[in-house]
């Protein structure tokens, strides 16, 4: 039953994501995925609070360069003391490198510290497509009223180099202090670094 | 005293391995064997030389260029010892990866970069510049490496050019030069558009320098005019503001070979808004930039193409009347050796005319194709009245140089004989709107030739059409295949003018489309006006004055020709309203809007073409599969010239109509169908299984 239901919202849902793209300032493309824990949340169970997309791959190099610092981990702590909901998204396609089952992922959350609150799994690549999102990480900022803050990188050195962290300006943080500040991002729309997300192709 | 040794101490140590121990010129990771190379021995103090970073990457990974693309890294270099320039980037090329699409390199790539030697290098001593170079190396996944290179090269009062100078300048030369022509700018719906003087441009397409100048995986719709090519760009998430130079190369597929032009114009103001982000759910770009033309098809099968081809034409609807006219005459008796060549010189003196006419054109620097001369109303009328004219002969109303009545004498052999010429002319004429299935790609491939290659080709085209009644007429065992002589003859010849009558319709039909009415009131004008003449030479016995009516009046039908005009294009919706006329932008417009596309461009003086959609494409399954699909179907029509339909041929290696495509959502590039369509290949065609690519 619920099996036909999900799949019922999946078949309502798909092409309304077809069309809907993510635009800082406009509504950010709504979805329903499931999680790594065998859950089903949508963008709209969020209204009112801050959202944050994490799109990852736990073998892509640049992923690594922020989850072996602890870079990650630590933002994802301070959005939790802050009330900010963040989501991971797992847009690989099954088969390509960072494709993992749901039980797999919370593991490798657990073993490297990470707290998201969600993991999503998008192994067809359509929450991914919707957002355009194009690296592992690709980062998004959603306000409380459901508006995009912020997309594009997690911050401004494009490496995978640990070592560069430090010397980065924090996008995202950057884009979390404005908006929960009510004020406007500075600097809304950066470039995404990364690899590839290995969509199916 | 302490205080003066202790930093004169540091720094000789500091100095101690710089001196001492250059790094190695080459080094190797997992996936790629670097090396620089220098293109001086010996350098001077205060001299400026090349240094080349060669990488030579494992088959089917890649590095980046300056802009990665949608993800990526550009390899960079961190210099030491030296001032260094920016790094010059040979030509990238497009690396899709899924719906991404990323700019860079496969295979060995060579960066180069101007070192400056310190002027204060002492001759004798050695300068060594060290090099701290990191890529990042992809196939489906990505691999950041590193390696620490350098250089130990000795200084002189005099610079010497090593071994690698002439490799050195091999490599400058795929590095992209400023454009010696002028690039105009200027807004587009979704971007800009970019346009240029390069004539017979088949594939173009431009990289942007900057990360998100333009939207790295949308298609770049090309049109190539007499004048040169436009390229519409669509915007990416950081477009130029307006003012700032859109800087990147621009790589062209030309005639002569591919190019590759570093280009830099000012933003236009009023540039259209692209797709957004990454416009994932589009399809991707369809570039594939310096690679081999699509009609690389090698000389030799290219003629055996054009031969099979003209083979075929013989069995086409608008050949086959002309030719039954020539199996009549072998079943008389006669010098059927001597009619065969004859035949086959008509023939190929058309052709050769016809490629003659395409090359003065092409000269001029006219986008034309096959089938071109079928674009005229006035062709097309002339065509229907020499149609007419050899209907009424063979209804008996006059005879064609004799050549069906008078045998054995020595005038008549010699009647027969032209008469066997220019029934060889008529089918070459008749045939050109038949594009054979071989002959598609033979003639694009002609097309895009040196005159001499083209002029051999159509030849062989020519001789493929001739073939058949050349071996009927050397080869008595295959003669005695054909029925005897006898008083059948007079009635078969008089059924063989109704072929030609109704090839007089469709022609009429033609210039219908052309023309309109008033064309077509002035064509059966014409005809009657022939048939007026004809008749009253006829019954006044073939006397003086008859036959100067006769002429009076053909010249007279002729002259009305005059009067006719093409009328201006309109869409033509063949009775069905979920048909919309072709054009790039709105193919592009339903790309991106992830929606299936099926493309037909014809012509209707192209009776394959007609055919096709008879018996295919207009039947209800079929159309019960496009609409099941979705499928949106685009018309080009080209029965008038029009250098975008041109173009798309062209595109696709082909020259002539019929061309039927098929995009999938969110596929690469369109597949091509077969010139020849049943409802069961079209329906499979745009069967769900080749459709969404999420799905596979």
């Amino acid at each position: 039953m619920t099996l036909l239901r999900r799949s019922l919202l999946a078949a309502l849902i798909v092409p309304a994501l077809a069309h809907a793209a993510a635009n800082v300032d406009a509504p950010a493309p709504a979805f329903t995925a499931t999680t790594a824990d065998g859950k089903t949340v949508s963008l709209a169970d969020y209204k009112g609070k801050t959202v944050v997309l994490e799109w990852t791959n736990h073998d892509c190099p640049y992923v690594k360069k922020h989850y072996g610092s602890g870079n990650m981990q630590s933002q994802q702590k301070a959005a939790a003391s802050q009330g900010v909901v963040w989501l991971q998204v797992i847009s690989s396609a099954p088969g390509q490198q960072g494709h993992v089952d749901g039980a797999t992922a919370q593991k490798l959350n657990t073993d490297r510290g990470a707290v998201p609150t969600a993991t999503l799994l998008d192994p067809k690549g359509e929450i991914g497509k919707a957002y355009g999102a194009q690296t592992t990480p690709h980062m998004y900022v959603i306000r409380p009223d459901g508006t995009l803050a912020y997309k594009g990188g997690i911050d401004s050195l494009a490496t995978a180099d640990k070592n560069d962290i430090g010397k980065a300006e924090p996008y995202v943080t950057q884009a979390l202090v404005a908006v929960s500040s009510g004020r406007k991002v500075d600097k809304a729309s950066t470039r995404p670094y990364g690899c590839s997300i290995k969509y199916a192709s | 005293m302490s205080s003066f040794l202790r930093p004169a101490f540091l720094l000789a140590l500091l100095a101690a391995p710089l001196l001492a121990l250059a790094a190695p010129p080459e080094a190797a990771t997992e996936h790629v064997q670097a090396r620089l190379v220098a293109s001086h021995a010996t350098v001077a103090p205060g001299q400026r030389f090349t240094v080349a970073l060669e990488q030579n990457i494992k088959s089917h990974w890649h590095t980046y260029w300056l802009n990665p693309g949608d993800s990526g890294q550009a390899t960079s270099i961190a210099w030491t010892g030296t001032e260094a320039g920016p790094i010059q980037w040979p030509t990238p090329s497009v690396q899709a990866i899924g719906p991404l699409v990323n700019y860079g390199y496969e295979g060995r790539p060579a960066l180069l970069v101007e070192l400056t030697v310190p002027a204060d290098a002492k001759p004798g001593g050695r300068f060594q510049p060290g090099a701290e170079v990191r890529w990042l190396v992809c196939k489906d996944v990505c691999i950041p490496e590193q390696v620490t290179l350098g250089l130990d090269l000795p200084v002189a009062a005099e610079a010497k050019p090593g071994p690698d100078a002439a490799q050195i300048e091999e490599w400058r030369g795929a590095i992209p030069k400023p454009a010696p022509f002028a690039v105009q700018v200027k807004a587009a719906p979704r971007g800009v558009q970019l346009s240029g003087p390069t004539a017979g441009v088949s594939k173009a397409y431009f990289f942007a320098e900057t990360w998100g100048a333009v939207a790295h995986s949308a298609p770049q719709a090309l049109k190539a005019e007499a004048g040169g090519w436009t390229l519409d760009i669509p915007a990416g998430d950081e477009p130029v503001p307006a003012g700032k130079p859109l800087a990147g190369v621009i790589t062209l597929m030309t005639p002569a070979g591919p190019q590759a032009w570093t280009i830099s114009v000012a933003m236009p103001a009023g540039a259209g808004k692209g797709p957004g982000p990454a416009d994932l759910n589009a399809p991707v770009a369809e570039a594939a930039p310096p690679a081999a033309p699509q009609s690389d098809l090698g000389l030799l099968s290219a003629l055996a193409m054009a031969l099979a081809g003209g083979l075929i034409l013989n069995l086409m609807p608008c050949v086959f009347p002309v030719l039954s006219i020539k199996a009549l005459a072998l079943v008389r008796e006669g010098n059927h050796k001597a009619e065969g060549l004859a035949y086959t010189a008509g023939v190929l003196a058309s052709f050769a005319v016809l490629a003659g006419v395409l090359i003065a054109l092409r000269t001029g620097g006219q986008q034309v194709g096959w089938g071109f001369q079928f674009h005229s109303p006035v062709f097309v009328l002339m065509v229907a009245y020499l149609l007419f004219l050899v209907g009424l002969s063979l209804s008996g109303l006059f005879a064609i140089g004799g050549s069906f009545t008078g045998v054995g004498s020595a005038l008549a052999a010699r009647q027969g004989l032209a008469g066997s010429f220019f029934t060889g002319v008529l089918a070459a004429v008749v045939a050109t709107p038949c594009t054979a299935p071989f002959m598609g790609a033979a003639l694009a491939y002609a097309l895009s030739q040196p005159a001499a290659v083209m002029l051999a080709v159509f030849l062989a085209l020519g001789l493929g059409l001739a073939l058949p009644f050349l071996i009927l007429a050397f080869w008595p065992a295959a003669q005695r295949w054909l029925p005897r002589p006898g008083a059948w003859m007079d009635r078969f010849k008089q059924a063989l003018a109704f072929p030609m009558y109704a090839a007089v319709v469709w022609l009429l039909w033609v210039l219908a489309q052309q023309t309109g009415p008033d064309g077509v009131a002035l064509a059966l004008c014409g005809l009657v006006l022939i048939a007026f003449g004809l008749w009253w030479r006829h019954s006044s016995g073939a006397s003086a004055v008859g036959t100067g009516v006769a002429l009076a009046s053909v010249v007279l039908a002729l002259g009305l020709s005059v009067w006719i005009k093409p009328v201006a294009a309109d869409v033509r919706s063949a009775g069905d309203a979920s048909t919309e006329a072709y054009s790039a932008t709105r193919l592009a417009e339903l790309r991106a809007q992830n929606k299936p596309v099926f493309v037909n461009m014809t012509a209707s003086w192209c009776i394959s073409c007609l055919v096709n959609e008879r018996v295919a494409l207009s039947r209800p399954e079929v159309k019960a599969a496009f609409a099941q699909a979705g499928v949106a179907y685009l018309k080009g029509d080209w029965t008038r010239e029009d250098p975008a339909i041109t173009a798309v041929l062209k595109a696709h290696g082909r020259s002539g109509v019929p061309l039927y495509l098929y995009y999938a959502p969110g596929a690469a590039a369109a597949e091509v169908l077969p010139q020849i369509l049943t409802p069961g290949l079209v329906i499979e065609a745009v069967s769900p299984p080749t459709a969404p690519r999420s799905s596979t």
